[in-house]
This record gives structure tokens, C-alpha cells and sequence, in this order.
């Protein structure tokens, strides 16, 4: 098999593209460098080599099931945790005196992007615990940290969020799972039912503990009356039933490997959860924990297209089919397909998405982690910037790497659509990620309904700023300045669509909002254009510095006037129906389809 | 015991190799560095061992400032300290020099080392270390247990495996199965940090050889896929195009 991605590229994006290497310049992080980094790379491409891979399309076939009441899962999965735990990624990023290693964060997803892009399934299971626990660690007390993270960290205990529900999806203002007091302070039975729940039961470990969204009986209607639980499976400390059954599983798509469970909590009113932090906050929790999860899943994304696009790129440089437009001697040998134009676009398509969507996502995952170290303004300026930033790096990247990853099977022909070949499971394990952590409708609302005219627009500003700085940096570049000339006309379109759109906002919410899943593209074709900018820079740097290739060089290059001749075209295409006044979508009635 | 371990530092397997100045220098353009392949499994034997008996688990490399990111992975895998020859090895014989002399002063029990290096591939250090020392030099073992004060292990040959014993101190040349490489934990990568890295300076310049060019294999060609029924076109390419026929 070839490689699922592209070592060179990775590090280039950390350390040429991303200003990683500054963050030791603060004291959290000031035990780190490159050197670090490396290692920390490379123990995650051994483990990746020799633990995910080989289990790939292995665990597609084998799905688990739900036997007498427990999801059996491929006994690789077992040892596959272990390594998690013991290897210590579940805590990296967490202190010292936590027991992790104060990693940054765009570091542990550089690690988990090459889980991802080697076998998704099996990224999941750590991903969830490590976001379960820094719930618990974040807003739960001495105890329930005490009793609960060292084994989560450890990779013996599962963790998950429990938040869907029958009628609570979208919209979990409507979720109805009850949390009564018990008279122990912070102890309440819960009862309810939750649905879609990642990893909610499974053989590979002791204990599941479920992150739990809840209502205590009472509490006020809405958003604001949802309190947060931790309700483990099995009770402490003697580990008995906690009234928490597996009801059923669900046959899914892709990533087959990590099940989804319908859980029953309180069936026979002996289910005790333990409150986290204060009552009716649990939304606010969760949300404040949003962002690494939401860029998270961009990068599952990203990590599952390049594993497709290096796939495919592969093939086309084995596959001889056809000769060149104009050959017409039939005795000559066939080229490869890689020679066709048509067949370089779409790998070009798929190189200038993934490439860009990692550009994009370590980006912010460098945000968090100056959020994380900063003070003050800087720190407020770098919150607001991914909070913004924060719908786009989930969304487009999961919508975009369904499209690349079918051009990846379109790149196979036949062989893409049989199961001979790895295209077609990636191409449906990448449809989950528009679907989970908020879909992409709920993310555009998310964007223009809020984002974007928050603190008077203040992110959107922060992100106009970013992008002028970025051009003028890159006006320095004689041959950058084809880009710089486009992106800024698209920078001003940016503006006049935004600025049409929210003066909207109050004379017609309906109309301003109808759209909002096609204004998240528009702002994200240009958020990526203004990536592939940067990368153009640092790729000039680098190279100028012997840090890089010709080959390297040139084709990344040729990727970023691939996505400015092809993808960032698209944005007129938005700006005129986003600038439209007609609405049939809201014209359109149910009773006429 | 006191155990050292010498490791090469090359590119790693899946870089794409090229040479510039007339083909007589290695481009090193954005190639990624390693542990040698079999350096690896030697270091992770010489883990378990230090491990089970106790002692210091010393690694060595000879070359410049550049190999120390490689050092300090073997330190992070769980090597105690490291020791950097500042030289470029020059060839075969400058780098068993370099590690015979250091070896003698440091009385090691067991020095064990890669069957073979990935980017020349010489697998002749081994054995001339154990002449410089006037040690037994075993290679490739692929498997090694100590018992007291000797050691028995399996060695490859040709059709089959040869055991052996000897006493300590000895030098193998490993390869695997003789232990599982090993991936370094979290807390191994930020302790290695802080473990000694210490450089030293060569004792001599002889070499034996010099290079004078290097030359890649031809280009690979492209797969034809042919119809499993389609005999004929198979015996054609393969008279016609391929000449095996
Ligand atoms: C594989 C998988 C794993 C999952 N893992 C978990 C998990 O671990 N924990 C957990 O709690 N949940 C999990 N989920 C659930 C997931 O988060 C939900 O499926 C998701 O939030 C969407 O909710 P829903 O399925 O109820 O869809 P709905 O909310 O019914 O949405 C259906 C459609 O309507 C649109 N829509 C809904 N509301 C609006 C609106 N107000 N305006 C415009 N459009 C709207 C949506 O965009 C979507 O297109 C998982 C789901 C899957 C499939």
C-alpha cells in the first residue's frame, strides 16, 4: 500500500507554514521544540504503521455486534487502546501535575491526523475520552477528577458525550433526559434515552463513562435548564451495574470499526449520575469545550481525504490507460493516467483541498493554543479569531473531502467502486463529518446568525485583518502578486456580500438566515484562498532556505494556482444568489414537492 | 551490565533519494532522518535486557551535530545516555575505529548493533569492531538471551538458523525477530530532553576507501494490468517489451 500521507508535507505545515516552533516562547510549552515534535511525529507514524493500518479494511468487513447485551468489537481494539493509554496521547496536552506532557494542541492533531488518515475508526475511541475527560478536568470537582480521569487517561476506561436524543438532535434545547436529586449532594438518578452514541458500549475496556446532558427535574425550559453528568456504566468503586443498558446498535456507512450505541440510562430507576460543575450550565460547558472538538472533526475529515487523495494518486501513476489528445498510432504504449489533464485535475482537486484544510486547521489549532497561553486582549483577539474561524474549519472541510474523496474513486474508475481498493471506504467513511458535531446547516447559522455579527463583528474584522497582513507579506513575492491582486478583489466582495447580508438581519431574519449554509462556502472558498496565500509565502521562504525540495516546491505551488484558476472562482457564483433577492427555497412549500 | 548500542542515523525508507554535485553528494533536500531499521531492533532488545538485568544502556552514533535528533529518539525509546562521535563517517573502518575505542574505555558487556546499515549497507562494522577489540562478533542474530555471564542466540544462515553460545563481552549484529521495535511513549519523548548527550572527539582519520560516485538503479517502470485469459499478450510484453523471454 502507499503511503496515507505525506510526512513532508505535514512538517511543512507545522514548522514552515505555522509559527508552531514560537509557542516554547511561553511557559506552558517551554520544555518543548522541534526535536520534541519529531519524536512525538514519528512515534505516531510507528504506531499508525503498525497498529491502525493493517487493520483498515479489516475492521470494514468485521462490524461489531451486540451480543447479550455488550458491542463486541475486533479484538485488535484492545491492545489498539492499550497503546493509546500507556503511550500517553490521551493526556498529552494536559499538566504535568495531571500526568500529561503540556503538549500543544496542534501538536496532539498533527498525532491524531495520522491516526485518522491510517484507520479513522480506530482514532475515535481515544479522541472521545481524552474530550470526556478534559470535560471533567475542566469543570468537575477534586472527586470526580480523582475518581475518574486516571483511568480514562490510561485507556482502560472509555469515555463519551451523550447528548443526542429520539427528538434532541440539532436542536438540543428539546433534549428531555431527566436528572432527579437523590438528597447526596451532586448525586441524581437519571433517566432517559440517548441515541448515535460514539463508543457508548464496547469489550475493549472495564468502564464507559458517559459525559451526560440532562435536565434536573424543575429546571427552566430551553438551552438554559441542561446540566452536565458524568454517569459511568459500571458504579464506584466496587464497579456494579449502573442501570445503563445498550438497547441497540446501529449499522452504519463508514468507519465501521467504532460502533454507535441507543442507550438506556434509568430503566429500572437505578441509574446515579454525578453532577459536573454547576446546574443548568451543562450547555455552556460543552460549548466552551466546542471548539478543539469542532476543529477536531475538521481534521478527521482532512486526514480521511489525503488518505484517499494519496490513494489515488498512487494508482494514477500505475494505471496505464489511453494515450495523449492528438496521438493517433495505436501500436504506441498507453500512458499513464496521470498524464491525462482531466485526471491531474482531479488530483489537483483533492491535493488543494486536503492541503488547504490542513493549513486551515492547524492554523487554529495554533489559536487555541494561544488562547491557551495568552493574556488580555492578545488572548481575547485570538479567542474571537477561532471562534469565527471555528464553523469553517469544521464545515468545509468535511463537506469538500465528501467530493474529494469521490473524485479519489473517480480517479480508480472501476476499481474505485470495488472493494478491491481502499477509495470507496474512505469515500463513505468521510460522509459522517458533515453530519456530526452539528451539522453543516446548523454551522452556517452558527457563522452568519451569530459568528460573524457578534461584538460588532469583531471576528469577521480579525479575519480581514489576518488576510491584508497575509497580502501584504506576500507582495514581497514578485510571483505572488497574480494571488495577492485576486484575493484582494475577493476580500473586498467578502465585505460588500457580508455587509448586504446582515443589514438584513433585522428587517427580515427569515431571508438573511435562508442561505447561511451557502454564505459558510462562500467564507470559507475564501478563508482557504487566503491559506493557500500563506502556505505560497512560507513555501518561498523554505525553499529560499534549502528547507524544501524543487519537486515539493513546484507542485504546492502549482496547487495553489490550481485552487485560485478553479475553487475560488465559485465564490461569484455565491455572491450573486447570496446578493439575490429571490427566495424559493423559502417560496416552496411542503405540500409542493 | 553495561550495554552499548551504536545506531546509524539515515534517511528514512521512504525518501526519495537523489545525489547532486556530479552524483558524488547525498541530497539531503527535505529527507526525514531515522534510527537504522536494524539498528532499531537492536536497541530494543538491548532495552528489554537492560531492563531485566539491570546496568546502563549507553547509544552511540559517529557523525555530526545533525544526528543528534536521532540520538535523542533512542534515548526517548529508553536508552540511559547517548554518545556522539563529532565526525562524518567516512567509511566502514573509520566508524568501527571510532566505536572500538570508545567500547575499550567504557568496558562494555555487550555491544550490539544493526545487522547492516540501510544507506550503504556494508554490514561489515560489526566484525571489524570485534577485531579491534579482540571480541567474538556474531551477526545476524536474531535472537539473544543472557544467562550469567553468557549469552546464547540464534543466527541466520542460509535455509535455516545456527544457535550459538558465547561469553560476554561479545558484539552482535541484530536483526529481527530478536525483539519488537519499540515506540517511544509520551513521557519517554519529554525525558529525553534532560538525559545526557555527550559529545567526543575522533582519535584518528584513517579510512580505508574513499566514494567516488554514486548511481540510482533505473526508473521502475509502469504495471500493465493484462486479462488473466489473455495468455498470448502476456507472452508478447513479456518477449517484446520486457526481454525475459
Ligand atoms: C456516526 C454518528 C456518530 C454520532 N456520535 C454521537 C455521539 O457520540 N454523541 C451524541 O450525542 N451524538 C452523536 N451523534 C448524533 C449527531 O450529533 C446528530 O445526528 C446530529 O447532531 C444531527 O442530529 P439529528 O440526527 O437529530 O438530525 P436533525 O437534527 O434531525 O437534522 C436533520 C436535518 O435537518 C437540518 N436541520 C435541523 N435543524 C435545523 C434548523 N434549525 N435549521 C436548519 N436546518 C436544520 C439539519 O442540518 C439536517 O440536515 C452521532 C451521529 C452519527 C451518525
Amino acid at each position: 500500500m502507499s503511503s496515507f500521507y505525506s510526512k513532508k508535507d505535514l512538517r511543512f505545515q507545522l514548522f514552515q507554514n505555522n509559527p508552531v516552533l514560537t509557542l516554547s516562547q511561553y511557559s506552558y510549552f517551554k520544555d518543548h521544540g522541534k526535536e520534541t515534535y519529531e519524536m512525538i511525529l514519528d512515534a505516531a507514524d510507528k504506531i499508525a504503521n503498525a497498529s491502525l493500518l493493517p487493520y483498515l479494511s479489516e475492521m470494514d468487513r468485521k462490524e461489531p455486534v451486540l451480543e447479550n447485551g455488550k458491542i463486541r468489537l475486533h479484538p485488535a481494539m484492545k491492545k489498539i487502546l492499550r497503546q493509546f493509554g500507556e503511550g500517553g496521547w490521551i493526556n498529552a496536552p494536559y499538566t504535568y501535575e495531571e500526568g500529561g506532557q503540556q503538549i500543544p494542541q496542534v501538536i496532539q492533531l498533527a498525532a491524531g491526523f495520522i491516526f485518522q488518515a491510517a484507520n479513522y475508526s480506530t482514532s475515535v475511541f481515544p479522541f472521545l475520552t481524552s474530550g470526556a475527560a478534559n470535560l471533567i478536568r475542566t469543570f468537575g470537582s477534586k472527586t470526580l477528577i480523582d475518581n475518574f480521569t486516571p483511568k480514562m487517561y490510561s485507556g482502560e476506561w472509555q469515555g463519551t458525550m451523550a447528548l443526542t436524543e429520539p427528538d434532541a438532535g440539532s436542536s438540543l434545547t428539546d433534549l428531555s433526559t431527566q436528572a432527579t436529586p437523590t438528597g447526596e449532594e451532586g448525586v441524581y438518578q437519571i433517566k432517559g434515552q440517548k441515541i448515535y452514541i460514539s463508543c457508548g458500549d464496547h469489550d475493549a475496556c472495564t468502564n464507559v463513562v458517559h459525559l451526560l446532558l440532562a435536565r434536573i427535574k424543575g429546571a427552566p425550559a430551553g438551552t438554559k435548564g441542561i446540566s452536565l453528568f458524568v454517569v459511568p456504566q459500571k458504579r464506584l468503586p466496587d464497579l456494579r451495574s449502573n442501570d445503563v443498558l445498550t438497547e441497540g446498535i446501529y449499522h452504519k456507512m463508514g468507519y465501521k470499526g467504532a460502533p454507535i450505541a441507543h442507550l438506556m440510562f434509568g430503566s429500572h430507576d437505578n441509574c446515579l449520575g454525578y453532577l459536573v460543575g454547576e446546574p443548568h450550565k451543562g450547555l455552556s460547558y460543552m460549548f466552551q469545550m466546542m471548539n478543539e472538538a469542532r476543529i477536531g472533526v475538521g481534521m478527521n475529515a482532512t486526514a480521511i481525504g489525503t488518505a484517499a487523495y494519496q490513494a489515488s494518486l498512487a494508482y494514477a501513476k500505475e494505471r496505464p490507460q489511453g494515450r495523449k489528445v492528438g496521438e493517433k498510432d495505436p501500436a504506441r504504449p498507453q500512458e499513464l493516467i496521470i498524464a491525462h489533464a482531466d485526471v491531474k485535475r482531479m488530483l489537483l482537486f483533492q491535493k488543494s483541498i486536503v492541503e488547504g484544510s490542513l493549513s486551515l486547521i492547524l492554523y487554529c489549532a495554533y489559536l487555541s493554543d494561544l488562547v491557551h497561553v495568552q493574556k488580555g486582549q492578545e488572548r481575547e483577539a485570538s479567542r474571537t479569531l477561532l471562534d469565527l474561524l471555528t464553523p469553517i474549519a469544521k464545515s468545509y472541510p468535511s463537506e469538500m473531502c465528501c467530493l474529494t474523496t469521490s473524485a479519489a474513486v473517480q480517479v480508480l474508475g472501476g476499481a474505485g467502486y470495488t472493494t478491491d481498493f481502499p477509495a470507496e471506504q474512505y469515500y463513505r467513511e468521510a460522509r459522517i463529518h458533515p453530519i456530526h458535531e452539528g451539522t453543516t446547516g446548523i454551522h452556517g447559522l452558527d457563522l452568519l446568525g451569530r459568528k460573524v455579527i457578534i461584538q460588532d463583528g469583531m471576528g469577521f474584522t480579525l479575519l480581514m485583518k489576518a488576510v491584508g497582513s497575509t497580502i501584504r507579506e506576500a507582495n514581497v513575492h514578485e510571483s505572488l502578486k497574480r494571488y495577492t491582486e485576486v484575493l484582494s478583489h475577493y476580500q473586498e466582495l467578502s465585505q460588500k456580500v457580508t455587509l448586504k447580508l446582515v443589514e438584513k438581519a433585522r428587517e427580515n431574519p427569515e431571508e438573511f438566515l435562508a442561505d447561511a449554509t451557502l454564505y459558510l462556502e462562500f467564507l470559507s472558498i475564501f478563508t482557504l484562498a487566503w491559506q493557500w496565500l500563506r502556505q505560497g509565502i512560507s513555501l518561498k521562504e523554505a525553499k529560499e532556505n534549502g528547507q524544501i525540495g524543487e519537486a515539493f516546491y513546484l507542485g504546492k505551488m502549482t496547487t495553489l494556482e490550481y485552487f485560485y484558476e478553479y475553487e475560488l472562482v465559485k465564490m461569484k457564483a455565491l455572491a450573486e444568489k447570496l446578493t439575490s433577492s429571490h427566495f424559493p427555497t423559502i417560496k416552496m412549500k411542503a405540500e409542493w414537492f | 551490565m553495561k550495554i552499548l548500542v551504536c545506531i546509524t542515523h539515515v534517511p528514512d525508507t521512504t525518501s526519495k533519494i537523489q545525489f547532486t554535485d556530479n552524483n558524488t553528494k547525498f541530497d539531503k533536500t527535505g529527507v526525514q532522518f531515522i534510527i537504522g531499521p536494524y539498528d532499531d531492533y537492536a536497541l530494543a532488545r538491548a532495552v528489554e535486557l537492560r531492563d531485566q538485568t539491570g546496568g546502563e544502556l549507553t547509544v552511540l552514533n559517529v557523525g555530526e551535530a545533525e544526528t543528534e535528533p536521532t540520538l535523542r529518539k533512542a534515548l526517548a525509546i529508553g536508552a540511559d545516555k547517548a554518545i556522539r562521535v563529532n565526525a562524518f563517517p567516512k567509511d566502514a573502518y573509520f566508524v568501527a575505529l571510532q566505536i572500538a575505542h570508545y567500547a575499550k574505555e567504557g568496558a562494555y558487556d555487550l555491544i550490539l548493533m544493526g545487522r547492516e546499515s540501510i544507506d550503504f549497507n556494508g554490514g561489515m562494522v560489526h566484525g571489524m569492531v570485534g577485531e579491534l577489540l579482540g571480541m567474538p562478533s556474531i551477526s545476524p542474530v536474531m535472537k539473544l538471551d543472557i544467562e550469567g555471564q553468557s549469552a546464547k542466540m540464534a543466527r541466520e544462515i542460509e535455509g535455516g538458523k545456527e544457535y550459538i553460545e558465547v561469553d560476554l563481552p561479545f558484539i552482535a549484529g541484530c536483526q529481527e525477530p530478536i525483539a519488537e521495535w519499540k515506540i517511544p511513549n509520551m513521557r519517554g519523548i519529554m525525558s529525553a530532553r534532560t538525559k545526557p548527550l555527550d559529545v567526543v572527539e575522533t582519535i584518528s582519520d584513517e579510512t580505508f576507501s574513499q566514494v567516488n560516485a554514486f548511481q540510482l538503479p533505473p526508473a521502475k517502470g509502469a504495471v500493465q494490468l493484462i486479462d488473466k485469459d489473455n495468455v498470448e499478450e502476456l507472452v508478447r510484453l513479456l518477449k517484446n517489451e520486457a526481454k525475459i523471454l
